[in-house]
């Protein structure tokens, strides 16, 4: 074999891109069927996967020259990236056809955007990283501005501008990295970082921080969140949906490897383990408190996922020592993306369909959406707010894990912002609630939903309750990843 | 389990109870919950009868399961599964029965039993009826296994489940903003509470994670005997200060006692079931559940005691000055809720689970009494009542028994279960004795206040109805008051025989032995009855009774004069110690909304949307020119990045020199 097949899951949703650009090119006729087809190209990705994972059977764990590992920990995130490109594109496809242009050319950005991220979360190399990067920042730029309206342009262009400044940011500390170490290999970072990195630890400490800025960015994390509430407002829902749980969920992937295998020599990890927690602190506590003050629903979970990238960050902050700490706050990362992948990809898709009946996103027009849409109701109202606080919900296990590592990693003044934030959380989200539930609505008539939203947010419920109720094999999923992590650094 | 709690306890057997029947107690209101949940729409007449249904198959098997475990001296059996494991997190899932959760299943269903024949009458018409039996079945079962639970862990899923029920049903009549405003609080101001009870699920996952949050585990941590891990008393104060705050967010205890009288906003029936019997008494039931822990912690035993006591008599001087008939009952119930928890903190376990038990009869009854009067008149008002003891024989002689039985007048209920409060607190702290002596008199004061106003003297016509309001679902005519239909005056007639003979329990020693064979070890106090005790608690309530007949119904002194006399401090209980006004002005108001939105709608407006200058600002307002803006945020949302970078940088290289 010449490799294509190591890097199959990936290749499988690009040449489906390939596959939809040219249908949608050469069969006019069959454009409605564009997003099945896109839908199979992620299925076979997955199933390719799968095929590894059932046999047990990884083909190689370090492939193109160590440059990607094929562990159990890129597995975890081609799945999740799957399903997330899967309800995305069964979000999208009222919108398309709506907007009745350019169909093919956007599923194929999303499928790039996809595959972008697959190679992101396997990366083991900076700049096989930057390359992977770019591949799904680039399509994402243009999804965000493809909207007809000028927000989404302004949207658009806005993320394409400061993500260019963090990618020249993220580059200028990858620059410094390999200055120091003479390598872009992250083991290899590691092994002379440990030898003989302690002397250039000014310029290190350089390279980091531009690093957590450039990811920062993606992770939309303070103060390199500015973009999000803009993008998330003007950007078609759909896409922003897919920034919100995607390409977070990809940077905190690979954060998690280059801090953890690449900078985990002890001289570092106090630095970066404190900026993190920092970071962690500013982003709960600003974007909850900006959360409450928002009008705007699609702001207000931008807001809000500054939060919980915020909280995310606090397990950052807890993997510096290897160990039970590592464990628990690796896996509660992992946990904490599927488990917020569930939860908000399902609030987003139940403003996609609200928004387009009601054509507005004002929290107050929500009033009285329980006559109108009672499953649109719960998808909104109570994924992304109560459960969380409640133990039949998957995100309560992940807090449970990235609490308890901070705990343990002496945190525990982060913990009880983090907690403290939680309540705050629970407060604009029940305001959401109420709105939906007990307020009157002007206008009564039902509001009917496709069969397409339906199962996407049907899908985004089962997730939320399936692996709330069982939190086994999640949880045992993200502990496996995280020891292949370990193992290999 | 690795530690069974009856090796401690050679006395008491092992309940055969099997593990099914256990189950089927929790999984009956649950069916009943989703087939009303399913075909309440479309028959919203058989909602009622489901619940019932439910409701009465889980009462039978509890009564069952008290016989069983009755027949094993109160001993403890407990059946747990893992539910998963993940490193050195383990979650269980089990059923644990013994005296203690044998008397609360019994409480729990036979209360709710008759609150939902209640309801059937009181509801009927309302449209919201198939709503009302599905959150009222639903709450059953979240209160059921509360009480089931075998471990912290799930107390604590199913403490938030009837958190969240107790939020729909007090918000039952949205379209009334002082309902919405009222389940909103009760909310808010309980999750202040659970916050404690989180903290402790932590810090117990944090020292103990060998234990999986299993309540005998943990009892037996607290006390000292798990080898190789003793917890120091700091934590265990902690720990219990966790459990108690959760408590005292449940149990509206001093200063989280403001939501319970608003959560009077609610049906009647609910009122009577989870803000009188129940879920109040959930806070109790915890603390009791843990109460080896307190036991190791006297710090923590004395705020339990301070706190109980300060709410018993906040709420009672409340109590006295209110006009609105199920305030009273409202600030009544917190006042007694407060003497339970004095008598925990008081090391008087038995003592708080009796009063709890015969309380939930007694509170109960008068509960859907005050229903049953609102029925007939429409309003809860008592200068808008009066002589509706000729109208209403059977409310007013089950009211009285209930009366009768919370003033603690022997032989009624009431009176047994005070009593061994008050020997506890003569036997622990004199002072706190003092405090339950003068609660005993507002009791029985305000209480009798409230009979002679509302079912003696002459009839002042009710509250006329409104007939444009198209969501009352008032039927009869206020200016002529009836006797309520028999499915509302029977639950009152089947409670008044436990609000009368609960008591009797206390004989030999009956109640006590049985629930003390929950605890791994007891060093209670010996006899629960003193004469001296029982004369001195008499005297006072006669006294009560007396005060309340001269003033209310001899008038030989009109309470104008009274009020006069005692002005500061009627002006004080009437603004109900101005807590209510502190927490909405202050935080509410001034600090929410004045302070921090304006802040974050200025921070909003001005750093986050034109970092640059008002120029953008300006320039927004002129759409021709948009285009300037973009460019000048995205300049600033760059300058953002860069300045944060600088920053962070600078602060690493300060806090940790090169």
């Amino acid at each position: 074999m010449n490799g294509i097949d190591l890097v199959g899951p990936q290749f499988s949703v690009l040449a489906t891109a390939g596959i939809v650009l040219l249908v949608d090119g050469l069969m006019p006729g069959h454009r409605r069927h564009l997003p099945f087809i896109a839908l199979l190209g992620l299925a076979v990705s997955a199933l390719w996967t799968l095929s590894w994972v059932s046999r047990d059977s990884f083909p190689q764990k370090d492939v193109f020259g160590g440059t990607l590992s094929l562990d159990e920990y890129a597995v975890f995130f081609y799945f999740l990236f799957a399903g997330i490109g899967a309800t995305v594109v069964l979000a999208s496809i009222d919108w398309v056809n709506r907007e009745g242009r350019g169909q093919g050319e956007y599923y194929a950005l999303l499928l790039t955007t996809c595959a972008g991220l697959m190679f992101l979360s396997a990366a083991r190399d900076l700049i096989t990283i930057f390359l992977a990067l770019e591949l799904s920042s680039i399509p994402q730029y243009i999804l965000a501005g493809w909207g007809k309206d000028k927000r989404s342009s302004e949207a658009g262009l806005k993320y394409l501008l400061l993500g260019a400044i963090a990618s020249a940011m993220l580059l200028y500390g990858m620059a410094l990295l390999y200055g120091v170490t003479g390598t872009t290999m992250l083991s290899e970072i590691s092994a002379s970082l440990q030898a003989n990195g302690e002397q250039y630890r000014a310029l290190l400490v350089l390279a980091m921080v531009l690093l957590i800025a450039g990811f920062g960015f993606k992770m939309a994390v303070v103060p390199f969140q500015m973009w999000v509430p803009d993008v998330y407002q003007g950007a078609p829902t759909p896409v922003a949906a897919f920034l919100s749980v995607g390409s977070k969920a990809a940077a905190f992937a690979v954060v998690t490897r280059i801090f953890f295998e690449g900078l985990g020599a002890d001289f570092l990890s106090d630095d970066w383990s404190m900026i993190f927690a920092i970071i962690a602190a500013v982003s709960m506590t600003l974007g909850n408190l900006m959360a409450v003050v928002q009008t705007d629903i699609k702001r207000m979970l931008g807001y809000s996922s500054v939060a919980q990238a915020g909280t995310f960050l606090i397990g950052l902050a807890a993997i510096s020592v290897p160990g039970e700490r590592f464990d628990l706050g690796g896996s509660g990362i992992l946990l904490f993306t599927a488990s917020y992948a569930f939860t908000n990809l399902g609030a987003f898709v139940a403003i996609i369909a609200i928004s387009q009946k009601i054509g507005s996103d004002q929290i107050r027009d929500y009033a009285g959406m329980w006559k109108r849409s009672p499953l649109l109701t719960v998808g909104l109202a109570f994924l992304p707010g109560v459960p969380h606080r409640h133990p039949t919900n998957s995100g309560f296990w992940a807090k449970i894990y990235i609490f308890n590592a901070g705990v343990r990693a002496d945190l525990l003044w982060l913990v009880v912002i983090g907690v403290l934030n939680s309540v705050v959380s629970g407060f604009y989200y029940l305001s959401v609630a109420r709105q939906m539930f007990l307020g009157e609505a002007e206008d009564e008539k039902t509001i009917s939903t496709s069969p397409s939203i339906a199962v996407a947010l049907g899908a985004a419920t089962l997730g939320v309750l399936v692996f709330g109720l069982i939190p086994m094999p999640l949880i045992s999923a993200a502990e496996s990843a995280v020891d292949a992590l370990r193992t290999v650094s | 389990m690795p530690f069974l709690a009856e090796e401690a306890h050679a006395a008491a057997g092992t309940p055969s109870i099997g593990e099914p029947m256990l189950w089927a107690i929790l999984v009956a209101p649950l069916v009943a919950w989703a087939l009303i949940a399913a075909y309440g729409r479309k028959f919203p007449t058989i909602a009622g009868y489901l619940a019932l249904a439910g409701v009465g198959a889980a009462c039978l098997l509890s009564y069952y399961t008290l016989f069983n475990v009755m027949d094993a001296d109160g001993g403890i059996r407990q059946y747990t599964h893992e539910w998963f494991s993940a490193g050195s997190l383990t979650v269980n899932l089990g059923v644990r029965v013994d005296g203690l959760t044998a008397v609360m299943l019994v409480v729990v269903t036979t209360v709710s039993l008759l609150v939902q024949l209640y309801s059937t009458g009181y509801m009927d018409g309302d449209h919201g009826e198939g709503r009302y039996f599905a959150h009222m079945c639903l709450f059953t079962f979240s209160m059921l296994g509360l009480v089931l639970a075998d471990n912290l862990f799930q107390i604590f899923i199913f403490w938030e489940l009837v958190g969240l029920c107790s939020y729909l049903l007090i918000g039952f009549w949205f379209h009334k903003p002082s309902a919405a405003a009222a389940a909103k609080k009760a909310f808010i101001v309980t999750r202040i509470g659970d916050l404690g009870l989180l903290a402790a699920l932590l810090l117990i996952f944090r020292e103990v994670p060998e234990a999986a949050f299993d309540i005998a585990e943990i009892q037996h941590w607290a006390g000292g005997h798990l080898e190789g891990n003793v917890p120091t008393t700091t934590v265990v104060t902690l720990f219990a200060l966790g459990i108690f705050a959760g408590a005292a967010g449940k149990s509206a205890q001093f200063p989280l006692h403001v939501w319970l009288p608003d959560a009077m906003e609610g049906p009647t029936p609910v009122s009577a079931l989870i803000h009188a019997a129940t879920m109040v008494a959930a806070g109790v039931y915890l603390v009791a559940r843990f109460f080896p822990v307190f036991e190791a912690s006297g710090d923590a035993r004395d705020v339990v005691a301070w706190i109980g006591a300060i709410t018993a008599i906040v709420a009672a001087t409340i109590a006295l000055v209110q006009t609105d008939f199920k305030r009273v009952m409202a600030y009544s119930t917190v006042s007694q809720l407060g003497y339970m928890m004095m008598a925990l903190g008081l090391l008087g376990y038995v003592a708080a689970i009796f009063h709890l038990f015969t309380h939930a009869f007694f509170k109960a009854l008068l509960f859907l009494g005050s229903g049953s009067v609102n029925h007939s008149t429409n309003t809860f008002d008592m200068r808008k009542m009066g002589g509706l003891k000729e109208f209403m024989p059977i409310t007013f002689w089950t009211f009285l028994i209930g009366s009768l039985s919370l003033a603690g007048i022997f032989p009624l209920a009431g009176f047994w279960s005070k009593d061994e409060i008050l020997l506890d607190a003569w036997r622990e702290n004199r002072a706190l004795w003092v405090i339950g002596l003068c609660v005993a008199f507002m009791t029985a004061f305000y209480m009798f206040r409230a009979i002679f106003l509302t079912f003696f003297g002459t009839y002042k016509g009710g509250e006329p109805v409104d007939h444009h309001d198209e969501d009352s679902h008032f039927h009869g005519d206020p200016a002529h008051p009836h006797e309520s239909p028999w499915v509302m005056t029977l639950p009152l007639v089947l409670l008044a025989v436990p609000a009368i003979a609960a008591g009797w329990l206390a004989y030999d020693h009956m109640f006590k032995d049985f629930i003390e064979a929950a605890l791994p070890e007891v060093h209670g106090h010996g006899s629960t009855f003193e004469i001296g005790i029982a004369i001195s608690s008499s005297v006072v309530a006669l006294a009560g009774i007396g005060a309340a007949y001269a003033i209310y119904m001899k008038k030989w002194v009109t309470s104008e004069s009274i009020r006069a006399t005692f002005a500061p401090f009627a002006i004080i209980f009437e603004n109900k110690y101005y807590l209510d006004r502190l927490y909405e002005d202050l935080f509410v108001t001034r600090i929410m909304q004045g302070g921090w939105n304006r802040l974050l709608q200025a921070n909003d407006k001005y750093v986050v949307d034109g970092i640059v200058n008002g120029s953008g600002r300006l320039a927004r307002e002129a759409s021709s020119r948009l285009r300037v803006i973009q460019t000048g945020q995205v300049q600033g949302y760059g300058l953002g990045i860069v300045a944060g970078i600088l920053v962070i940088v600078v602060a690493v290289y300060a806090a940790n020199p090169l």
